[in-house]
């Protein structure tokens, strides 16, 4: 019973901490590149979510098979937040390229609150249910349930770790963003048009974004257009404790989040929960200022 | 401007209204019922009118079309600056001093309130700027402090019926002390890890006074904590609350000037131009880091008195990281390390969402917008201050 | 520093004036109601709900004759985003409109402070949903309440638990606002009473999505009800959904918060079998059935769960200046006390500290609606 007790919060905890994890490797790779704490991550999450759940919906309307229905918004999802990342990027941070970080981090915040709006606005103020008979269903083993949403989730977080790395150390793309992650001026000099790079990595980023978003949709049911910010904290703290600008620390970062907050809600008291995600993370930058896996402040950066 | 160049922005505007469409048509014109296309086009059409308008203006403006209508506003101007770099600083002051005294004469109950509100954002936003515009320590969990100013009131007065004015001193002296606790395990860190260890204690403090019920009433909040009194006269009125928050408003005003030209406010300098460069010209970085810290929270734990006083009513509603960002955004709009630069900065941040009530749904996405718009324009703020070089870690 | 100096006038200017003094218009002739709701932020669904229901009151009401010597009934609505802050800065805007009237707010931490504020003004307040007890409690004498109290939301679920379901075990859960949990532990001390056993009263918090934590201890206390007091139908929906999958075989009950349509449309099946307290509305009264046509005619959605306690709100103070035949709150507020009429959401009659009684009644989602199943007041099923 115990026992039980204990596995059945740790694949909570294991959710969770790839819900975070998903939404703070994009958090992470626009930080690696621009060391910019783009607030506005959050909403391309909400909007990723939104998106999918639209998309489905008519999809299904027209009678596909509900799996195709999930590819193809899926895939449409995250390249409509790609899109518009791009157009943030262009129209909010790349006037303050030159500017001081502060103003940067001021006009995110000034964006986060107009998409959070914008999205209330369009798609009105109530919670949008997803289909979530799609992905209903799952194994219990007496006490213990995984939902096969939950087995999902996790399968594609560490994919995308797995795929982000190779894209990043592996690729030519992924060595132009090293090279403009550590220095823009060079980089340019040897013929890497860093505007554009940095563009991808927003459109990565928020294509990551959006896949969390339908994950999140489908794993809980529904979508609201507040659902960016709290989980947009939460992987932020998550890409900070691993250390920032590492996707694999923000992997890391991401697990711990979401486990701390499980089992202090399981075994302490769940109103105190993020007080103890927080007093983890203080901890930790107590002692390892730079995080778990440390800063990336050589060419490993992105 | 060339022809070439003015194609180049057509060509701008016409990309991003294209983007713009590609954008904002999924998000409305795709239901379950179909695609259709009409709301989308509303929408668009406003929002393309108003792009072409305003890029037409621009042309015209840079064609120097406008230059007539121009010149008496630019005289207006340049008379008002030369007027206003001839008389002395202290009429200035007067003036602006003067008016602000019968101000609550003047003006009705809701600007009062207004009033208020701006005083009270006054001070801390010139007590954020200590830590951030002077120390440049980045502090994303200001809001805190405010919240330990404003309980230490509304708790004192409520078991103990201790006085306002004693309450006063006593509750910046405790959020001073938050301040100490919150600035001690951060002053190893730097940059953005500060700003996320400062919002995790934010949190942390606003969970606390959330959850703990024997002291601070969880989400109930404290009510019915009295207003100040002063020998048998109570501070019922707005308008007489409004010349209890000028006057703290005043002191904090006065003091942040005097501490920014003290040793210690070059020393606060020094250490956010280039920290490792201060400790060798033999500051003693960690008492003056922790020392901004206190000094900060000080005058937060000021206006977090007044706050309870004012509002009667304390809740851990008031104290959500989204207040502290609003602190943040007024330091930096208004800019940094500059007193009447944070001035202007809560005035534009204060003014524009109660300006645009009147807007009702759309209020807080313009509110947005022009907070994006503000930082391209001006992205050193309002005013941006005198004595300020280039922060050492931007110069990576 | 020129055009700096030509912007800090202006801003100056702007926070001076334009806030503060603008809206001077002649006043004569238009009745103004205020309502005050949070329009944006988490809890805008249910705002949107009562700033709409108001709305519609006036529109019928004047449709209806209207007010002898007022040509017209002004609604405006302010946001409180459900923080004190702007509450009483919604208020005091209100005030500054000489609103005589105003239907609001929706979070008790926002009708408190509120309502001091107006207090000061002599304004009539009418909220259509803070059911904390301690609203109507201060003493003020123009603070009226059209909805429920939660302590008697509490007793009346507590009693369906032991009387009709045979419930012995519960466990609560509530995500730490002054009204869920303020609800959550009058539940608690009224099944102590009781002598239901309170496993355990958990709290998770705002903003959370991921209750999974919480549930599996449900799950492993396997109590034979499983309360739930959240803050909204959104939070609901997603607490119902999670304890299906996670195994939860329980009986739920939720409250008024999260009696809403939406619930049924985001959980679906899930919520099937749910019991929900809410105050009783007699769907097939005439009164009812009026209002809901009106209501969808004019804002083409259907009505929230305060739509018709806002609609009634503002009705009310109405009937009662038309009575009175001035706006006057001392006359007003005697008119209110003697309305004695069958509103869309239950038949109000205000008693002297301003509440108008509670008529909990327990619903059972069945097939997707909302079903009357028990009433607290005569204990007997429907």
């Amino acid at each position: 019973m115990d026992f039980e007790f204990f596995i059945q919060q740790l694949i909570n905890g294991i959710t969770l901490g790839g819900v975070y994890a998903l939404i703070a490797l994009g958090y992470t790779m626009v930080y690696g590149i621009i060391q910019l704490i783009n607030f506005a991550h959050g909403e391309f999450f909400a909007a990723g979510g939104y998106m999918g759940v639209i998309l489905i919906s008519y999809l299904a309307s027209q009678g596909l098979h509900p799996y195709a229905c999930l590819a193809i918004a899926l895939v449409l999802a995250m390249g409509y937040c790609a899109l518009l990342a791009m157009a943030v990027e262009q129209l909010a941070y790349k006037p303050l390229r030159n500017a001081s970080r502060l103003a940067a981090l001021l006009s995110a915040l000034g964006m986060s609150i107009f998409l959070q709006n914008g999205l209330m606005l369009t798609q009105g103020v109530y919670d949008k249910a997803y289909p979530t008979e799609i992905t209903s269903g799952g194994f219990h083993w007496g006490l213990i349930s995984v939902s096969y949403m939950q087995i999902f989730i996790v399968a594609l977080t560490a994919s995308l770790l797995v795929g982000l790395n190779v894209l990043v150390f592996k690729t030519r793309i992924g060595r132009a963003m090293r090279a403009t992650a550590q220095d823009k001026v060079m980089s340019a000099l040897v013929g890497i048009n860093s505007n554009r790079i940095i563009a991808v990595t927003f459109a990565i980023g928020a294509g990551l974004a959006a896949a969390a978003g339908i994950m999140v949709g489908l794993y809980y049911g529904s979508v609201s257009y507040t659902m960016g910010f709290v989980p947009g904290i939460k992987a932020f703290a998550a890409a900070v404790l691993g250390g920032i600008g590492n996707i694999t620390g923000a992997m890391i970062g991401g697990l711990i989040i979401g486990m701390v907050e499980i089992f202090a809600a399981g075994y302490i008291s769940g109103e105190y929960k993020d007080v103890f995600a927080f007093i983890i993370l203080i901890g930790v930058l107590y002692f390892k200022p730079t995080g778990i896996m440390g800063e990336n402040v050589d060419d490993t950066r992105v | 401007m060339t022809i070439r160049e003015s194609k180049k922005k057509w060509l701008a505007c016409g990309v991003g209204l294209l983007w713009f469409l590609i954008l904002l048509w999924p998000m409305l014109g795709i239901t379950p019922d179909g695609l259709e296309f009409g709301n989308t086009l509303k929408v668009f059409g406003y929002v393309a009118v108003a792009a072409l308008i305003i890029m037409l203006f621009y042309q015209v403006q840079q064609a120097g079309r406008l230059e007539a209508a121009e010149r008496p506003l630019k005289a207006v101007g340049g008379a008002i600056q030369a007027a206003y770099e001839k008389t002395p600083t202290w009429m200035v002051l007067a003036v602006v001093f003067a008016l602000a005294v019968i101000y609550p004469l003047l003006t009705g109950r809701y600007a009062h309130d207004v009033a208020i509100q701006v005083l009270v954002y006054v001070c801390l936003g010139l007590g954020l700027n200590i830590v951030i515009g002077l120390a440049g320590l980045l502090d994303l969990g200001y809001i805190a402090f405010y919240g330990v100013g404003a309980y230490t009131y509304a708790l004192m007065s409520l078991h103990f019926g201790l006085s306002f004015w004693l309450c006063l001193p006593v509750s910046a002296f405790f959020a001073a002390i938050a301040g100490c606790i919150i600035g001690y395990p951060t002053l190893r860190m730097r940059g953005d890890y500060l700003a996320i260890v400062t919002l995790g204690f934010g949190e942390i403090v606003r969970i606390i006074l959330n959850n703990w019920m024997a002291l601070t009433n969880g989400p109930n909040g404290i009510l019915s904590i009295p207003r100040p009194e002063i020998f048998g006269y109570s501070f019922r009125s707005l308008s007489s609350m409004y010349y209890v928050i000028l006057g703290i408003a005043i002191v904090t005003i006065i003091s942040v000037y005097r501490l920014n030209y003290s040793r210690i406010g070059r020393a606060w300098e020094a250490i956010r131009e280039d920290e490792t460069a201060a400790e060798l010209m033999g500051v003693n970085t960690f008492l003056l880091k922790l020392l901004a810290y206190a000094m900060g929270a000080t005058f937060a734990g000021f206006a977090g008195a007044f706050f309870a006083a004012r509002m009667k009513f304390v809740g851990p509603e008031s104290f959500t990281f989204l207040e502290s960002a609003m602190v943040l955004a007024m330091v930096i709009l208004g800019g940094m390390g500059s007193i009447p630069g944070v001035i202007l900065g809560v005035l534009a941040l204060v003014a524009l969402p109660e300006v645009f009530r009147e807007l009702e749904l759309y209020r807080m996405l313009v509110f947005g917008g022009v907070m994006t718009l503000m930082m391209l324009v001006r992205p050193a703020g309002i005013w941006p201050a005198k004595r300020v070089g280039r922060r050492s870690e931007e110069a990576e | 520093m020129k055009r700096l100096l030509v912007l800090a006038v202006a801003l100056a200017a702007l926070g001076l004036f334009l806030a503060g003094c603008g809206e001077e218009k002649k006043a004569d002739q238009v009745l103004k109601l205020g309502t005050m709701s949070p329009l944006t932020g988490p809890y805008a669904a249910d705002g949107n709900d009562i700033r709409q229901g108001a709305e519609i009151a006036a529109e019928v009401f004047m449709e209806a004759g209207g007010i002898p010597g007022y040509s017209n009934i002004e609604v405006i609505p302010q946001d409180t985003a459900c923080d004190p802050k702007q509450a009483v800065a919604a208020a005091n805007k209100l005030i500054n409109e000489k609103v005589t009237g105003v239907v609001g707010a929706y979070c008790s931490s926002s009708t408190i402070p509120a309502s001091e504020t107006l207090a000061e003004e002599n304004i009539i307040m009418l909220t259509p949903a803070s059911t904390n007890p301690k609203v109507t409690e201060r003493g003020l004498p123009y603070m009226f309440r059209t909805c429920g109290r939660d302590d008697h939301q509490a007793p009346a679920a507590v009693k369906f638990m032991k009387d009709v379901e045979g419930v012995k075990t519960i466990f609560i859960v509530d995500d730490k606002t002054t009204y869920s949990q303020g609800l959550a532990e009058g539940v608690a001390m009224a099944a102590k009473e009781a002598g239901i056993e309170v496993l355990e009263h958990d709290h998770v918090n705002q903003g959370d999505k991921d209750y999974s934590a919480v549930l599996t201890k449900v799950k492993a206390a396997n109590p034979d009800l499983f309360y739930i007091s959240l803050q909204n139908s959104a939070t609901g929906a997603l607490m119902v959904i999670q304890a299906r999958r996670m195994g939860v075989t329980a009986i739920l009950m939720g409250q008024d918060a999260v009696y809403h349509p939406k619930l049924i449309e985001i959980a679906k099946g899930d919520a099937e079998g749910m019991f929900c307290t809410f105050g009783a509305i007699d769907k097939d009264a005439p009164s009812y059935k009026e209002f809901l046509t009106k209501y969808k005619a004019k804002s083409g959605n259907e009505p929230g769960a305060y739509s018709a306690y806002s609609f009634d709100s503002a009705t009310a103070y109405l009937m009662a200046v038309k009575a009175a035949g001035t706006t006057d709150p001392v006359k007003v507020r005697d008119e209110l006390l003697k309305l004695d009429f069958t509103g869309a959401s239950k038949h109000i009659k205000y008693q002297e500290n301003g509440d108008s009684g509670s008529n909990y009644t327990v619903y059972k989602i069945q097939d997707g609606t909302f079903t009357p199943y028990w009433n607290s007041l005569t204990g007997e099923k429907y």
